[in-house]
């Protein structure tokens, strides 16, 4: 009997028994984005010579933190809610040379951990950033997120929301990351491309991927995922944006110095000098 | 023929998989696991190209399709 | 540590250095060569040595964008094998609590210097004791913390060093209760030679012959070994209530209570092998003083008056390491007395501990408070007179 190709990299069971399935309900885009994140890993592993020692998962809280939460064959760290991104940080300063990918969602990379997202793209580490945007709270019981559009109804916003979503994507460019794209869970194929580049950045790559959640929107996950691929449109096929739709694609993909390679050029600097 | 294996303990019985079946060679069955999700099957698993797509957006790993090719390579017969 | 960084560690012999460059240089030779920080009077100065001095030694310094973050890459870098610092003050000591939750949680060895300043709120930008409550209970949830009380810049050094040590020797973080006073202090600091400072680092289960398929992240003996990040241990750091092996599925009350007491009792059940008090003329004292951190240098100052002076029995006992709190020590050393005195810069912190080690064995305690400011040996005398004359 064959079993599902991803599953070499997801620790099944272990001495305190299983750990499978995973805790997500039934048609979460998180476990979709973690299946596209493994197929991807499993190209970069083939391709490029890269021991699966050297990638390194991070996430924060949230459902999109859970897939670190304990079923990766990887080093990995499920972590504070909105903190991923500095400990990615200091993972790389004592160890520059892992591949380090985090999972975080709308709420755990734009509320609390907001200001850690502007300084890890202005910083350019050398991280990938995979933001599954589900535009709401979920773990907690689906309330209003900073990517909630204006006027949907959620448990926080009864009356319906009377602020403005976030875009993730340009927030991403605009505080300074190396490579930035949208993609949905509806896309499998452009989505797991998008991560295999963004691993390949010298740089942050930040990669957003609208999802869906049918516990909280009520709906079934086909029928979200039919909506996401209507209601998205791809930058490259029109240059002015239908109205109503957002784009999606490869945003930003620039060459530029990553931190901690800009940081060794002191180390090697400063510590070639005699005793001070 | 290229064959379907459904890993029954971790379907949540969500059916994306046979949404983004582009040649309806699988379908939702009328069996359940045992937490009553609904399962996937085959439905007329000629029509199955191994594009595995159905692999791919599996949020579960729960679902494996095996080519022909690939059950030549592992010594099953075809 | 390799001997190309070793070289540029400052060399055997006497500096005239400030405390706070007297604690990065300790961390500095105790290994540490990852450094997050975010500046606050009055602990910068720790970190601007830090952003001179790491790259030097092959270290990477970096300023972060606040204080939760400059905790949080503390759990990274040691995550992936690095020893790491941050130093901060007392409303930055506030803001990385929950990585302290989260540190000992996930049994993570790493050191954060707080440069004590009085609060609440902004309070005032010079010496405080009032952390040392915050240190102990700040965290949310269960679980044990090791403080250490440096008095003078050779502690700022060498208790710095002996945090780093005790962070990977018990697999926790580690607090080094400065004050401003110590922080800001310059005098004399003496470097040993290198080959007398013991520098001790975290037990692997490659040390142990424990290949990646039996490891079990937080098994094998009371304080687990640790695999670093990179080392094809696939380690999941988890800090939801876990088994051995790091599952979190299946919660069951035995595993939740045995796993958090094992994290408090590593640290509490071996007190007396983490914890240190100093003492002077205890023998047969009437009373004694109580302190710790800068306090102790003045305080010593007033019992050695109340001695010569006043003829007052007076002995002197100092808590080298706040916590855990060293009670069997405490009631060692000190037996039926008729005071205690506890001068502390706050309203009386420690004295509560003190109170619950010493109720059966004096015969009152007296707090002498201050706020702000370094108790004078006078303050201290004379409330000793005007309770013991």
């Amino acid at each position: 009997m064959k079993r599902h190709p991803m599953l070499k990299y997801l620790k099944e069971k272990g001495p305190a028994g299983p750990r499978m399935p995973t805790i997500m309900c039934p048609g979460c885009g998180a476990g979709q984005v973690l299946n596209y994140t493994l197929h991807a890993v499993d190209d970069i592993l083939r391709e490029d010579g890269i021991k699966k020692e050297e990638v390194v998962f991070i996430s924060g809280v949230g459902c999109s933190s859970r897939l670190t939460s304990h079923y990766l064959e990887f080093d990995s760290g499920w972590t504070i809610h909105g903190r991923a991104l500095p400990i990615a940080t200091g993972a790389l300063l004592a160890n520059p040379s892992l591949k380090i990918i985090v999972f975080t969602g709308d709420g755990d990379a734009m509320a609390i951990g907001g200001n850690h997202f502007i300084h890890t793209c202005r910083r350019n580490l050398n991280v990938t950033i995979l933001c599954i945007n589900n535009g709401l709270y979920g773990m907690t019981g689906g309330q209003v997120a900073p990517t909630t559009p204006a006027g949907i109804a959620t448990t926080t916003t009864p009356y319906g929301n009377i602020e403005e979503a976030f875009d993730i994507c340009k927030m991403a460019e605009t505080a300074g990351a190396s490579y930035v794209a949208r993609w949905t869970t509806a896309h499998p194929r452009q989505t797991i491309k998008s991560i295999k580049q963004g691993v390949r950045k010298r740089g942050s790559a930040v990669i957003e991927i609208l999802s869906q959640c049918p516990v909280h929107k009520k709906a079934s996950a086909v029928d979200m995922l039919r909506e996401l691929k209507a209601t998205t449109v791809s930058i490259k096929k029109t240059s002015c944006q239908p109205k109503g739709k957002t784009p999606i694609g490869v945003f930003c993909d620039k060459n530029k110095p990553e931190w901690t390679e800009k940081y060794q050029e002191i180390i090697t600097q400063h510590s070639s000098r005699e005793n001070r | 023929m290229n064959r379907l294996y459904i890993n029954q303990d971790y379907c949540k019985g969500c059916l994306i998989c046979v949404d983004v079946c582009p040649k309806h060679a699988i379908g939702a069955s009328d069996r359940l696991n045992s937490k009553g999700y609904i399962l996937p099957d085959e439905i007329d698993m000629s029509e199955c190209s191994g594009c595995m797509l159905c692999e791919m957006v599996c949020p579960d790993f729960a679902i494996a399709v095996e080519t022909d090719e690939e059950a030549y390579r592992h010594g099953g017969e075809t | 540590m390799g001997k190309e960084s070793e070289k540029h560690l400052l060399s055997p012999g006497v500096y005239y250095l400030q405390g706070s460059q007297a604690c990065t240089e300790g961390a500095i030779t105790a290994g540490c060569r990852v450094y997050a920080g975010y500046p606050i009077t009055p602990a910068s100065e720790v970190m601007e040595h830090a952003a001179l001095r790491l790259p030097q030694v092959g270290g990477r310094f970096i300023q972060m964008e606040d204080e939760i973050s400059s905790a949080s890459v503390l759990l990274g870098a040691s995550w992936a094998g690095a020893k790491a610092m941050t130093a901060t003050s007392s409303p930055g000591f506030s803001l990385m609590q929950e990585v302290i939750s989260f540190a000992i949680m996930t049994e993570t060895p790493l050191v954060i210097v707080d440069v004590q300043r009085p609060g609440p709120g902004q309070g005032y930008i010079t010496t405080s004791q009032e952390d040392v409550m915050q240190a102990r209970w700040g965290h949310h949830g269960e679980g044990s913390i090791i403080a250490l009380s440096p008095a003078s810049v050779q502690e700022m050094y060498d208790f710095t060093i002996e945090a780093f040590n005790l962070a990977e020797t018990w697999r926790s973080p580690v607090l080094v209760m400065a004050e401003e006073t110590v922080a800001h202090m310059r005098e004399p600091l003496t470097i040993p030679p290198q080959n007398q400072i013991e520098i001790l680092t975290r037990k692997k289960p490659q040390d142990l012959g424990i290949p990646p398929h039996s490891f079990l992240p937080y098994g094998h003996d009371i304080v687990p070994p640790m695999a670093n990040w990179g080392e094809g241990y696939n380690v999941n750091h988890v800090s939801l209530v876990h088994h051995e092996d790091g599952n979190v599925t299946k919660y069951d009350r035995k595993t939740h209570f045995d796993s958090v007491l094992r994290i408090k009792q590593k640290i509490e059940g071996n007190v007396d092998h983490i914890s240190r008090i100093e003492t002077r003329f205890m023998k047969d004292c009437r009373h004694v003083v109580i302190c710790y951190g800068s306090v102790s240098r003045t305080a010593v100052e007033a019992v050695m008056e109340a001695r010569r002076e006043c003829g007052i029995d007076v002995g002197f006992l100092r808590l080298v390491t706040l916590w855990p709190f060293p009670e069997t020590k405490l009631r060692e050393v000190v037996d039926n007395v008729d005071t205690v005195f506890v001068p502390e810069i706050n309203l009386g912190m420690m004295k509560h501990p003190i109170t619950e080690a010493l109720r059966d064995r004096c015969k009152r305690i007296v707090s002498i408070p201050t706020l702000g400011c370094l108790h004078s040996p006078e303050m201290i005398l004379s409330k000793i007179y005007e309770v013991a004359k």
